[in-house]
């Protein structure tokens, strides 16, 4: 009994969670427009079974006339044809309405905010227009202004991958060498997560994207906070990390903009410290972390496409550490 | 009738059942009454000779039917398994001018003179061989049973013994080291260094001279604290070589360090062998790399100014280099630093793509910036 009411207030706890990936709680348009359609279809679907058991309770114990009536070829082409095909036609047209509505939304619509994010083994490569009109690369997180259209356009660099933030929309498939879109408009600030819907290979399950909605004016500000470069190193530790970022190859993959290092094959680093977590949601941002990330990745995120950087001394880490914590 | 021949199987399964019984206490009675001569000075008896070697060779055949032979007509080829012949080898079966030492021919069976039974093997047996050992022969298994590539070569030269004289073998072997002229006293001190002789330099040169087989990297100027890297990781098991292995675990004390000093510390050796054709694509791909396939730049990690862990690749040996990419592309394992960052990107390389990098980086200038002509 106390195990059972442990797990009841449990799930209920987990129902009550409004951050991470909640499918019922909406907090946009269109994924408000999602959830109603999934109250129509619970409360329809247990409408539905109430009647059949009804119609079964009868057709054991009812009273012979109905049971008859039951039986009667119109009944059974009414019950068992017709109604399943209207019910089933409506919601049909009811789901393909909302999938084109937000699918089909123009990009380059004034006041729209465009966001193109493709999908990479195994995580996400996230670029925006800034205001000026030059776009810049970030990664694995995302920033939205709330009470503005944001549109997704979603591409893959490899396999199929899907883009499924269920708080704040639909799923919509990543699928190489196509553009698909997603209009999401958001309505309430929060920090949704959203896990890569479609398998995608050995690392698929640690392959998860946070995205954070945030007031418009904050939204601007931070947008030209994240197209900037980063900032000039100050402490001598971070200045030596830099120095072993740029001589160990680091650069060669990840780019930190304003400085020699211009690598397109990993994420973009250049304000790496002011993410929640490290290789795609797969641990949150701290030093430790962040070395366990560099020297023992595989471990961490197995098959994951950065090699292992076991080569540098407890000196050496920390000012690694302390130059990409430093890239706020 | 039918219950009577019953009858006559059970008896027949009984029979059997006891003989083999029998067999085994026999056997067990054999062994444990200490009546076989174990002793290797008083031989075997022709039949017992006999029955061992019939089985010695149809279990090799066996084994080595399905193995593949490589090209082995490569003189690296030959010259490197030489060099390691040298090392390992000659103490039990001797060479061209060297005898086996008297006390390892006094082993059961005496270890054959490979000038002469190399002949009876096909390549693929003698691969099979030199790779696996025999049980109760005394011959060893390879210590790095991961590294095909390097038994290959000891085949290679092992193709080439027969035919070869004392002069002959020599070259092939210690290329252009001599042995220097010793005192008796020196001799007394250190034993005679005639068959010692350029322990390392025997395939990685020394001064003004390279390599002499080009599938052994050139170490001249190499970061001292990647050859240091090199070299524990050689000793400590986590870098898998046969050549490599015992020659790094024997190196005591500060010796790793100077060994390193001493490399990297030389100028390059002149090349002794024509620079192969440079292909466009390859020096693309050394300073840009080629973000599609997930291959960063050369540069990053091999430029003059990277780590002193890494190695510098300008004026590498290109069949070194290419072997080396292919063993990681074809899945040998890399547990060693900084070999865990170098393995993956080498398996998003494609064969063609190994070997133009590899001539590329054969024809700088050695201690160059790559990118730039030579």
């Amino acid at each position: 009994m106390k195990k059972l009411l442990a797990g009841l207030s449990a799930a209920l706890a987990l129902a009550g969670c409004r951050e991470g990936q909640p499918v019922l709680f909406a907090h946009s348009l269109e994924a408000e427009a999602i959830a109603r359609l999934a109250w129509v279809l619970f409360l329809g679907g247990g409408a539905i079974l109430l009647l059949v058991v009804a119609a079964v309770w009868t057709a054991i114990r009812g009273p012979s006339a109905m049971r008859r009536y039951l039986a009667t070829p119109r009944m059974v082409i009414a019950g068992g044809v017709a109604f399943p095909a209207v019910v089933l036609t409506a919601l049909l047209f009811l789901n393909v309405t909302l999938m084109h509505s937000a699918a089909r939304a123009p990009s380059d619509k004034p006041g729209i905010v465009p966001i193109t994010v493709s999908g990479e083994q195994w995580w996400w490569r996230v670029a925006y227009a800034a205001p000026g009109g030059a776009a810049f690369e970030s990664a694995n997180e995302i920033r939205i202004p709330v009470g503005r259209d944001i549109v997704f356009t979603l591409r893959s660099a490899d396999v199929i991958h899907s883009f499924w933030i269920p708080s704040l929309g639909g799923k919509v498939d990543m699928v190489p060498g196509r553009d698909t879109r997603l209009r999401v408009h958001a309505t309430r600030p929060g920090v949704f997560r959203g896990p890569c819907a479609e398998y995608c290979g050995g690392a698929h399950a640690l392959m998860a994207l946070q995205v954070t909605a945030i007031q418009p004016h904050e939204f601007d500000a931070w947008l030209s906070g994240e197209g900037a470069d980063a900032a000039p190193v100050q402490s001598e530790s971070a200045r030596e990390g830099q120095r072993l970022f740029l001589a160990s190859g680091c650069g060669t993959c990840h780019a930190v903009r304003g400085t020699p290092a211009a690598g397109t094959i990993g994420p973009d680093l250049t304000h790496f410290a002011s993410r929640r977590s490290i290789g795609a949601d797969t641990l949150p941002i701290d030093r430790g972390n962040l070395l366990r990330f560099i020297a023992e990745g595989q471990k961490v995120k197995p098959g994951n496409r950065m090699p292992e950087f076991r080569i540098f001394s407890p000196g050496q880490h920390d000012a690694l550490a302390t130059y990409l914590l430093g890239l706020r | 009738m039918r219950l009577f021949a019953r009858a006559r199987t059970r008896k027949a399964a009984g029979i059997a059942a006891a003989g083999v019984v029998a067999i085994a206490m026999g056997a067990v009675l054999f062994a444990g009454s200490g009546v076989y001569n174990i002793a290797a000075s008083s031989g075997h008896w022709t039949v017992v000779e006999w029955f061992l070697e019939f089985g010695m060779r149809n279990s090799v055949k066996r084994r080595a039917w399905a193995i593949e032979v490589p090209p082995l007509g490569d003189p690296d080829l030959a010259v490197l398994g030489a060099a390691h012949f040298h090392r390992a080898c000659v103490h039990c079966h001797g060479a061209p001018g060297i005898r086996a030492d008297l006390t390892a021919q006094r082993a059961l069976p005496p270890p054959p003179d490979l000038t002469r039974v190399s002949r009876e093997w096909e390549p693929n047996e003698l691969f099979w061989i030199v790779k696996h050992g025999i049980k109760y022969t005394g011959m060893p298994a390879w210590v790095a049973l991961d590294r095909d590539d390097e038994v290959w070569a000891v085949v290679a030269f092992l193709r080439k013994l027969p035919g070869l004289d004392e002069a002959a073998y020599r070259k092939l072997a210690l290329g252009s080291e001599e042995a220097p002229q010793q005192s008796g006293r020196n001799i007394a001190e250190v034993g005679l260094v005639a068959d010692v002789v350029g322990a390392c330099a025997r395939c990685h040169g020394t001064d003004q001279r390279g390599p002499a087989s080009g599938l052994v990297p050139v170490l001249h100027g190499q970061p001292r604290e990647f050859l240091l890297g090199a070299l524990q990781s050689y000793a400590d098991g986590t870098r898998s070589s046969g050549m490599m292995q015992p020659v790094a675990q024997e190196l005591r004390g500060d010796s790793i360090e100077k060994l390193a000093t001493y490399y990297s510390s030389l100028p390059a050796p002149a090349p002794n062998r024509p620079r192969g054709e440079k292909a466009e694509s390859a020096a693309a791909l050394a300073t840009a790399g080629d973000s599609a396939a997930g291959v960063p730049a050369c540069i990053g990690c091999h430029g003059r100014t990277a780590l002193a862990a890494y190695p510098r690749l300008a004026g590498q040996n290109a069949p070194y280099m290419a072997n080396r990419l292919r063993r990681w592309k074809s899945g040998l394992p890399a547990s060693s630093n900084p070999e865990t960052i170098m393995a993956p990107i080498a398996r998003r390389l494609s064969d063609a793509q190994i070997g133009e990098l590899s001539n590329y980086f054969a024809s700088l200038t050695p201690g160059g910036e790559i990118g730039r002509s030579p």
